[in-house]
């Protein structure tokens, strides 16, 4: 059974647009606090859209993020149009990063955004293409 | 400590609305990295940096910081001071470098989450979240 959704709302974020990057989690972050979630979900969210949506913003050409509230859970998708990723698995070890020097004097490239994500979700899924684009899918519990 | 503390013995120049200094702050934490300050810096924090971008204006708000201190001299642009002013989060600036900084507010007692949350544990580790369980 499909579960009802109680609000969705879907952002474009555009690859390089670093003078607004992070606008959409804020936003996002608002909402939630606006419905009365929890605090400790709040941020969970917050920190996970943050960093996907970063990674548009320094990786891929443009994105799409959806984010959707159900009765049990926040869920995130976020489908760009990109490079893809090569080695997934390699992109999730903590420390890996393609940053450029550019991107790193910005304050990115730790290498831990993907890593922050799968640690602050309940579920999470990562698919990529080489060349097309990147879907990231996660969850996070409302109780 | 107080804000107003911790801006005397650092000599700090508040660059936002003085209307923003009333507080007290519990946790500091330093990095230049914003993924660090996502990982590893509890909610609510007083961020040292020595990074000036909107990025860092940005982490704060999703992370609730208290205030953001730029070490060496850095100086944040109109642009972000009106910001930081809407956001409420005080903007301070220091010509001390990053070690002097995070040195000068430890041996005033201010401690990270990590050292604070093992001495509330009684000396012993716990397992971190950046979530807090008390504000
Ligand atoms: N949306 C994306 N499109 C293309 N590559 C990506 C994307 N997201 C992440 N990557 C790749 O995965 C690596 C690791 O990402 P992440 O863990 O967020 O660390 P960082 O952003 O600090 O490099 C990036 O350096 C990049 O090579
Ligand atoms: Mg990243």
């Amino acid at each position: 059974m499909e579960e009802e959704i109680l609000y969705n709302q879907s952002f474009q974020i555009r690859g390089r647009d670093f003078v607004n990057g992070g606008s959409v989690s804020v936003q996002i972050k608002r909402i939630l606090k606006e419905l009365g979630v929890k605090p400790e979900v709040v941020y969970k969210v917050s920190i996970c859209c943050y960093e996907a949506e970063m990674n548009v913003i320094m990786y891929a050409d443009l994105g799409t993020l959806d984010f959707t509230i159900t009765f049990d859970d926040v869920i995130i998708t976020l489908e760009d149009e990109g490079p893809g990723i090569e080695n997934i698995e390699l992109a999730m070890q903590e420390g890996y990063s393609t940053a450029t020097p550019e991107i790193r004097e910005m304050g990115f490239g730790a290498g831990l955004g993907l890593p922050n994500i799968l640690k602050n979700s309940d579920d999470f899924k990562i698919n990529s293409e080489v060349s097309k684009g990147t879907k990231l899918f996660f969850k996070i519990h409302l109780n | 400590m107080q804000l107003k503390e911790i801006i005397n013995i650092l000599s700090c120049n508040s660059k936002t609305s003085e209307t923003l200094l009333d507080k007290d702050i519990n946790y500091v934490y330093a990095a230049d990295m914003m993924s660090d300050v996502l990982k590893s810096c509890k909610i609510g924090s007083l961020l040292i940096t020595g990074l000036v971008n909107q990025q860092v204006l940005q982490v704060s708000e999703i992370m609730d910081l208290q205030g953001i201190i730029f070490v060496s001299g850095k100086e944040p642009g109109a642009e972000m001071i009106e910001e930081a002013d809407c956001k409420n989060i005080p903007l301070l600036t220091t010509d001390k470098h990053m070690f002097e900084v995070c040195g000068i507010l430890y041996s005033n007692g201010m401690r990270g989450k990590e050292i604070q949350q093992k001495e509330e544990n009684g000396g012993r580790d716990t397992l971190q979240s950046v979530i807090p369980d008390k504000r």
